[in-house]
């Protein structure tokens, strides 16, 4: 707790945003679109936080999210509309994630580097392919739960869950689970031989990951009552997005999937307005060259150009003209 | 009995268009390490532009490839200079394979957007006068389509053997890919020719949507299914085991074919992406290589 109480000045800015969105909704009324993105947003956090707990932090690209986040949404739709209380269906939601994750995981954990990333995404087709054939009609709620929809719960299970990932990964990363996971990332062949279980963290990684996904689920499912193709909670772009929010934003850093989240979903509602269908080649090409050239991400870049800013202020140049 | 013969005969004819889809992955896999998966974008490009010159035109899709490879001949040439080349940079041949992949995960979604733009989100496909004919021999129906598809994969195998092990280029491939440094100290340009074997690459891909677009049909965001499709035959055939690739295709394509039989027509793809999910884990090295090797060329 001692690193909390000495960073106090740190968290101020957070701890008043985190205020700021719980107390407003409740002292002023706030329009329905800027809820809906709010609640998106909020997903887009939970989902890129979880990836960044598998894809920043420990190095394994994980393209197999769309299914865990699929899972989760599933499991929490027809646990809801059998009676179970929401938020037991969600948290059950995030335990069925786990399981598959362990059914996924233990094969996939074994392939090395890119070969993980093809193998879950895989899995995660596999997946959609069997769930499109399955549900092949509208998949809605009875009219019960439509009668009694408002969208202030679902933003404060958002804005919950949201928080609930963002300390788990806070919390994970500074334990001895955090070190080993960078040890993966950084070189696997040399923390086996130092005696780190890789495999063992790999996994342990790749469930927490996958209990964040399913949370998210679960609020994806108790915001959306009906869906006409169950397979596309299962889309590969709930994988694609969150990547690209957390590459944008940082990966391995706790802020820059949130930042990137709040980009991606934010401004592709502003560009959206003005360009259609353009602002998706925007972020693609905004993609492509974070990853080329800033692979710290927004994050990263900012101490990037704090640095350059210091080393011209140092310089003779600099010193003459003042 | 009949069942079985036409099975075995669409499988082949199948399994040839998915050796021609995974010809380009493997070369960019096998020479320079890099894991395109905008391949199956890029296949949907080169159909669109096969498409385009049909309704524009009028030319037949089948006479139309010479355009459409020298049409995505330079889109891979852009691909390779303002994507890949950067990456040459990174020390860490594994550093290298992940960054690839997430770099053209961008160009997916550029070209998949771009393409909806330009074509829109509708399903495409040529219909021409021959399109749904088929030859019938002894009992077996072949398609026509497939039939040119068959053709055209064992071209390309053909002359794919004949460029890396007759001509300079080959030589050169091969050097850059056994050591690029080495190979760059004797002489060879290896910027270049990892340019032209990009090209080359992508151009296959183009090659193989003006099949896809004449015996199936394309949509902008269609890639990813075909992309599998490519990956799976070449970690069946072996990473960078060319030579292999044809008939780690037809493989497949029996595979998929006996699955309808067993589980029925909509769990096929499924059934291939579970049998490369497990030859993965057993067979990393693919089904035709004794042992793992670096060298990609086995002569």
């Amino acid at each position: 707790m001692s690193t909390i109480t000495a960073n106090w000045k740190k968290l101020l800015p957070s701890g008043v945003v985190v205020a700021a969105c719980i107390v407003l909704p409740m002292v002023m009324e706030i329009g329905t679109n800027i809820l809906n993105l709010m609640v998106m947003l909020f997903i887009f956090i939970i989902l890129s936080q979880s990836w960044n707990l598998m894809g920043g932090y420990t190095g394994q690209i994980n393209l197999g999210l769309a299914a865990f986040f699929g899972c989760g949404v599933l499991a929490t739709h027809f646990l809801w509309k059998a009676e179970v209380p929401i938020y037991l269906a969600v948290l059950a939601g995030g335990v069925a994630t786990m399981v598959l994750a362990v059914i996924i995981g233990l094969p996939t954990l074994r392939l090395r580097g890119v070969y993980f990333a093809i193998g879950t995404l895989a899995f995660a087709e596999v997946l959609r392919i069997v769930v499109g054939n399955i549900f092949t009609t509208w998949v809605k709620m009875p009219g019960s739960y439509v009668a009694t929809y408002s969208l202030l719960p679902r933003y404060y299970l958002g804005l919950v869950i949201a928080l609930i990932a963002i300390a788990v990964v806070y919390f994970v990363t500074n334990s001895k689970l955090g070190l080993a996971m960078v040890a993966v990332r950084d070189d696997e062949e040399a923390a086996q031989v130092t005696g780190v279980n890789t495999f063992k963290y790999k996994v342990l990684t790749l469930l927490i990951s996958a209990f964040l996904a399913g949370l998210g689920g679960g609020v994806y499912a108790f915001y959306r009552l009906s869906f006409y193709t169950m397979s596309q909670v299962f889309s590969p772009l709930w994988t694609f997005e969150p990547v690209m929010a957390v590459m944008i934003g940082g990966a391995g850093t706790l802020l820059g999937p949130i930042i990137g989240s709040f980009f991606l979903v934010i401004l592709s509602e502003i560009f959206a307005l003005k360009l259609g269908e353009a602002h998706l080649i925007i972020f693609g090409i905004l993609f492509i060259l974070v990853v080329l050239y800033f692979p710290y991400g927004l994050v990263g870049s900012v101490d990037q150009v704090r640095q350059v800013m210091a080393r011209v202020s140092r310089s003779r140049l600099w010193k003459a003209i003042h | 009995m009949e069942d079985v013969i036409q099975a075995i005969a669409s499988g082949i004819l199948v399994g040839a268009l998915y050796a021609l889809i995974a010809y380009g992955l493997g070369l960019i896999m096998g020479i320079m390490k890099f894991l395109n998966v905008a391949h199956g974008s890029l296949l949907i490009l080169g159909g669109y532009v096969s498409y385009w010159i049909f309704t524009l035109w009028g030319i037949n899709p089948y006479l139309s490839i010479p355009l459409v490879i020298i049409a995505t001949f330079l889109a891979g040439l852009i691909l390779y200079k303002l994507t890949l080349s950067p990456l040459l940079k990174l020390p860490d041949i594994e550093m290298r394979v992940a960054n690839s992949l997430l770099i053209t995960f961008g160009v997916i979604y550029v070209l998949d957007n771009a393409m909806a733009l330009i074509w829109t989100p509708n399903s495409r496909s040529i219909m021409a006068s021959y399109s749904g004919e088929a030859i019938n021999i002894f009992g077996v129906k072949l398609s026509l389509t497939g039939l040119c598809g068959l053709g055209i994969a064992i071209l390309v195998a053909v002359a794919l053997y004949f460029i890396l092990s007759k001509t300079y280029l080959g030589k050169h491939v091969r050097a850059a890919t056994q050591d690029a440094e080495a190979a760059s100290l004797c002489g060879v340009n290896v910027q270049r020719t990892y340019l032209i074997s990009c090209g080359i690459a992508v151009a296959l891909a183009g090659v193989a949507g003006v099949i896809v677009v004449s015996s199936y049909s394309i949509t902008p965001g269609g890639g990813l299914s075909w992309l599998l499709i490519g990956i799976v035959v070449m970690v069946l055939a072996g990473e960078g085991n060319i030579n292999a690739i044809l008939p780690a295709g037809i493989i497949l394509g029996l595979v998929e074919s006996a699955s309808i039989f067993v589980v029925g027509a909509p769990y096929r793809q499924a059934v291939a992406l579970v049998i490369f999910i497990i030859v993965l884990m057993f067979r990393p090295q693919g089904l035709f290589t004794k042992k793992r090797t670096d060298v990609y060329y086995n002569s």
